[in-house]
């Protein structure tokens, strides 16, 4: 396997916080919701950031690779179409589905942990490989309720799920924090039982409770449990890149650029602000 | 997993129906955890809707989640702009809708038109040679202009410029 580039501390990039994030000297690396990017006509904003040297990866969000049905090849053009637009080192989407029979859901939502989901993830995760030029990292999901039919633990099923499709690993450590308080689980274990050399890069983001339910809501601040999983993360091998995702409610820049030297503190990258 | 059991497309899309309120809640999950997501799916999309609508939401106030959860059960999720689309023109239908509401869903029209249309070929001509003609045509005029309507707001567009009035 080649290795992954590194690029220290990124965000996601979302046109609210355009200014903010064209204003950050150390910055590196950017994600952009693949789905919001025209490829015909990428935003002035990321071709600046373009300019600079700053990496901009795209990453998926509806192309519901853990669908029983069988990946749209349009989606799938588009993905592959707005990589090469940006210029992207690589591209990253989800372990999950996102419609059935005709629906849509409107969020990312959790598969069974079963092997017949490993093998539908697997058959589209190949058809979206066929026509990526570069490599594929999958994001196992913030998920907020269990099918009764799991299988496998998550553990067993990203491993399943990784070693399937041969895919790099894009590690949301809030995702673990969710799902295993919501589950009363040990988040440690679980990372503990996945591949560090796999990670291409790790979403850090915040949440809140209600009712008793922890929710990734990326509107929230990022809790001190999360940035501690950052801190065991790389106290086993140092993530390559590690990003921050705040999708709304946006604060003031300077909670913004502590958020950020939080995470670069935890995870020992230099700050970007 | 038997031989009698729905496969993993069946039940996914069981879970979706149950979710949108498309369809029942499907059997084995945890009914609280699966009340609970069901409800944060609900006030996701209506925070997406509200983003595209903002006066729509300001006009239902605070209780515009509760409004919008009333509302959306049993309506398959067509993204923000189509959602809020059709809750503002049942809002209008029934006499809800306030005019700063009126006003963005007129505007809206003449922006954008109608959600999820694609400009088809006329009857009569789908099969004419000059089919794809006058598709492009149609495309290329509601490109140029737009209109608009909602209760007493009416909006009209020329290229970029807008115009909203008030009928008395």
């Amino acid at each position: 396997m080649t290795a992954v580039p590194g690029y220290g501390v990124g965000i996601g990039w979302r046109p609210e916080i355009a200014g903010f994030v064209a204003a950050l000297p150390g910055l590196r690396m950017v994600e952009v919701v693949a789905e919001s990017v025209d490829p015909g006509a990428v935003p002035d904003a990321l071709s600046a950031l373009r300019e600079r040297g700053v990496a901009v990866v795209p990453h998926g969000v509806a192309l519901s690779l853990g669908g029983a049905a069988p990946v749209d090849p349009r989606r799938v053009d588009r993905l592959a179409a707005v990589a090469a637009a940006l210029g992207a080192p690589y591209v990253s989407e989800h372990i999950a589905f996102v419609r059935a029979g005709g629906v849509e859901a409107g969020h990312l939502l959790p598969l069974p942990r079963t092997r017949e989901a490993v093998a539908a993830m697997a058959a589209n995760t190949a058809r979206l490989q066929a026509e990526l030029d570069v490599p594929l990292a999958l994001e196992p999901v913030a998920a907020f309720l269990d099918w009764p039919e799991d299988e496998l633990d998550e553990a067993a099923f990203l491993t399943e799920v990784l070693d399937a499709t041969g895919a790099l690993l894009l590690l949301d450590v809030a995702n673990v924090y969710a799902n295993c308080r919501n589950r009363g689980t040990d988040p440690l274990a679980l990372l503990a039982a996945l591949p560090p050399e796999r990670v291409a890069y790790v979403h850090v983001a915040g949440g809140s409770s209600h009712g008793g339910i922890y929710h990734d809501t990326h509107t929230d601040a990022v809790p001190a449990d999360v940035l501690d999983l950052l801190r065991a993360l790389t106290a086993r091998r140092q993530p390559p890149t590690v990003l921050l995702e705040r999708d709304g409610r946006y604060p003031p820049a300077a909670l913004l650029r502590a958020e950020l030297d939080a995470i670069a503190a935890a995870s020992g990258h230099p700050a970007v602000t | 997993m038997s031989g009698t059991a729905p496969g993993l497309g069946a039940r996914q899309a069981a879970l979706v129906a149950g979710l949108t309120g498309t369809g029942p809640a499907p059997a084995g999950f945890d009914a609280a955890r699966f009340a609970a997501a069901r409800a944060a799916l609900l006030a996701k999309r209506a925070d997406v809707v509200a983003g595209v609508w903002p006066e729509l939401a300001r006009d239902c106030g605070p209780r515009w989640r509760e409004l919008f959860a009333a509302w959306a059960p049993g309506r398959p999720p067509g993204g923000g702009y189509a959602d809020g689309w059709a809750f503002a023109r049942q809002r209008l239908a029934a006499g809800a809708l306030g005019p700063a509401a009126a006003v963005e869903l007129a505007a809206a029209g003449a922006r954008l038109g109608r959600p999820g249309r694609r400009p088809p070929a006329p009857p009569d001509r789908a099969g004419h040679p000059l089919a794809g003609t006058w598709r492009r045509v149609g495309r290329r005029l509601r490109g140029a202009c737009g209109y608009g309507r909602a209760g007493r707001a009416v909006a009209l567009r020329l290229g970029r410029r807008l115009w909203v009035v008030r009928r008395p």
